[in-house]
Order: structure tokens, then C-alpha cells, then sequence
């Protein structure tokens, strides 16, 4: 008997009862475990394993359920509510990129205008036209970096509904 | 015979997919019914990985945590139990090496011994505790051996996973998970002495 029969052997061993094996194979371990006293130990440790393992009762408690459910609601509460946030956001910084779009031309033209009308040099107006353009999206850049954000209780929808009630009220 | 074992793949399927659907969405009644489902499972894969019952019921929770965020990878294409256990394996496997980031196989918790939750009937006060005693002198050998082949011996005698798909959910090669298996089997053995 040789170390590639040794081999088979605890191959199909370990495969018989989950995945299973052919009649031929069946047949050949069989005639193997016959003779090989090894081999039958090792199957009487594999069956003796899965018998132990087996035995070992784990049960998840009703309390540990129910606690789990209700912190998987709160985080799927949580990230609806950011998924929110990030659409609203989304939303609002399209808008701002299509109105600045749009106004740039109006403020240049204006800027123009006024330069002409007041006899300013085009160095001047030009950065001033620009800066008055940009300002407010570095303004509200720099109160979202600066301002921690607000936490809401509920939804935004829920808190935007009643704090509209509240005002009416 | 055909037809019948097609009905069953295609009812797999559609289950799979509608599971995907409700991740998606992150659908609580379809988490719900998952956490049911697949309690006491994943329970007791989480006791046997970390032999602590404590840090599982942690980490137990935490699963399902990570199941709702990253539920959208999920694509219904193969078993949910396999993809949850792979959820669960990472989870247990991030914990352990928080713990213990030297070495895997070192990991053990001996703090805490107390039993898993016997099951709620017997036969008589004498079997049972004799049953007892041995599923203590099991679960206690069980701990002893290294967590990478506790693992597996959980995986396959447990959830009675084809090697193959072991492989996949630890992610190692088939060889390994082969060795890991034979390797914990031998290391079990003499605590099976007289058990059984």
C-alpha cells in the first residue's frame, strides 16, 4: 500500500458524506478501509468530530433577537436619513453649478457696465466681478467645515412636517 | 427526478433574488425575517470562531449591522447563507486581530468558560449530566484547538458546507482548507476518547 492510496483514502473520507462519492469510488474505499487500520481510524475521528461538533447547542436568546432587530432598524433609519442628505445636497449643488452658469454672463456684463460708468480700470473690476461670483459658495464651504452638523431625531422630511406644524401652531 | 431538482434550483433562485431585491432597498420586514431565519447559525459560528459567548452575541449583532450596509453587494447569484457567513467570518476575523494581532492561530479566549446554552430537554437528570460533562469536554477541547481549524470543522460538520464553498467563504485555496480539516480532525481526536 502506497501514500497516494493513504491519500485517496482520507479524500474520500472527507468528501463521502457532505459532497458524496461515486459507486466505483464507494466500492474502492471500501476494499481499502478493509485492509488499512489507519484509514478506518482517521474515518472514526472524522465521524467522532462531527458528532462533537454537532453536540455543542448554541440558541440565539429571543432578548438578543429582538435587540439586534431593533439596532439594524435604527442604522437602516440612519443611513435612509444620509442618503437623504447626500440627495438633497446633490440636488442643491446642481442647482448652484446651472444659476451660476446662467447669472455669470448677467455679473460680467454688469460688472462691465459699472466699470465703465465709474471709470474703473479692467484689472480691478475684473478679480472684484469674479470674487463677488464666488463668494458665496466659499462662504457656505467654509461655514460646512467650520459648523458641525446638525443631528436630527427623526427624518429630514419628518422634522421639516413638524417644525412647519410647530410654526403654525 | 430532472424536473423536480430544476424546480428546486429555480425556487432557490427566485428566493435568492428576492433576498438581493430587499437588500437592496434594505427592507426591515426582509432583514427581519433573515435575522430569524438564520439566528441560532450564525450564533453558534460566531461562539465556535470566538469561544466566547458574550463576544459573539457583539458580534452577532454586528453582522447584521454590516449585512444592511453592504447588502447592495449582494447579488442574489449564490447562497445568502454563504455570503453571510463570509459577512460573519470577516467581522469575527477584524475582532481577533484587534485583539491579538500577532498570530490567527494563537486566538483563544480562556476569560471567560462559561457552557453555550444546553439545549431545553433531556432525557433524565443523570444523562444529562452526563451529556453535560461531555459537551463541556468537547466545547473545552474544542477551544483549545487553533481557531483557523476549529473553523472549518465548524463550517463543514455544522453547516455542512462542501469544501469548495469553505474555501471560498474564508478565502484560501481548497488544499489548505483540506489540510485545515484532516489537521483539526486529529487534533480533536483525543479529546473524543470515550465519546460518542
Amino acid at each position: 500500500m502506497n501514500g497516494n492510496e493513504h491519500e485517496r483514502a482520507i479524500e474520500l473520507i472527507t468528501r463521502r458524506d457532505v459532497e458524496g462519492i461515486g459507486r466505483s469510488e464507494a466500492g474502492w474505499l471500501e476494499s481499502h478501509l478493509a485492509v488499512c487500520s489507519e484509514c478506518v481510524g482517521f474515518a472514526e475521528a472524522l465521524s467522532g468530530t462531527e458528532r462533537a461538533v454537532r453536540s455543542v447547542s448554541v440558541m440565539a436568546s429571543a432578548t438578543l433577537v429582538s435587540a439586534t432587530r431593533a439596532r439594524v432598524h435604527a442604522r437602516a433609519e440612519q443611513l435612509r436619513e444620509q442618503q437623504a442628505r447626500t440627495m438633497l445636497i446633490g440636488v442643491s449643488f446642481c442647482l448652484g453649478v446651472l444659476t451660476s452658469t446662467l447669472t455669470a454672463w448677467v455679473w460680467w456684463k454688469c460688472g462691465a457696465w459699472v466699470a465703465q460708468r465709474l471709470g474703473l480700470p479692467a484689472g480691478i473690476v475684473e478679480p472684484g466681478v469674479l470674487l463677488f461670483w464666488v463668494l458665496p459658495a466659499v462662504a457656505i464651504a467654509v461655514m460646512m467645515v467650520l459648523v458641525p452638523p446638525v443631528k436630527f431625531e427623526g427624518s429630514i422630511l419628518q422634522r421639516f412636517l413638524h417644525e412647519r406644524m410647530g410654526g403654525m401652531q | 427526478m430532472v424536473a423536480a431538482t430544476f424546480s428546486t434550483l429555480m425556487t432557490m433562485e427566485t428566493e435568492e433574488a428576492q433576498i438581493a431585491a430587499g437588500l437592496r432597498r434594505r427592507d426591515p420586514d426582509v432583514l427581519d425575517a433573515l435575522i430569524e431565519q438564520y439566528q441560532h447559525r450564525l450564533l453558534r459560528y460566531l461562539a465556535h470562531m470566538t469561544g466566547n459567548q458574550a463576544t459573539a452575541e457583539d458580534l452577532f449583532q454586528e453582522t447584521w449591522i454590516r449585512v444592511l450596509e453592504k447588502g447592495h453587494q449582494y447579488d442574489g447569484k449564490s447562497k445568502f447563507s454563504t455570503w453571510l457567513m463570509t459577512i460573519a467570518h470577516n467581522v469575527a476575523i477584524d475582532h481577533l486581530r484587534k485583539r491579538t494581532p500577532a498570530s490567527l492561530d494563537e486566538m483563544r479566549d480562556t476569560e471567560d468558560a462559561a457552557p453555550f446554552e444546553p439545549p431545553a430537554k433531556g432525557p433524565s437528570p443523570f444523562e444529562q449530566a452526563a451529556a453535560s460533562e461531555d459537551r463541556r469536554r468537547i466545547q473545552a477541547a474544542l477551544e483549545q484547538i487553533p481557531a483557523i481549524f476549529r473553523e472549518v470543522l465548524v463550517l463543514r460538520f455544522q453547516e455542512q458546507m462542501k469544501l469548495e464553498e469553505i474555501a471560498r467563504l474564508v478565502g484560501i485555496p481548497l488544499a489548505t482548507v483540506k489540510t485545515r480539516l484532516y489537521r483539526g480532525v486529529l487534533a480533536l481526536r483525543p479529546a473524543l476518547v470515550g465519546h460518542g
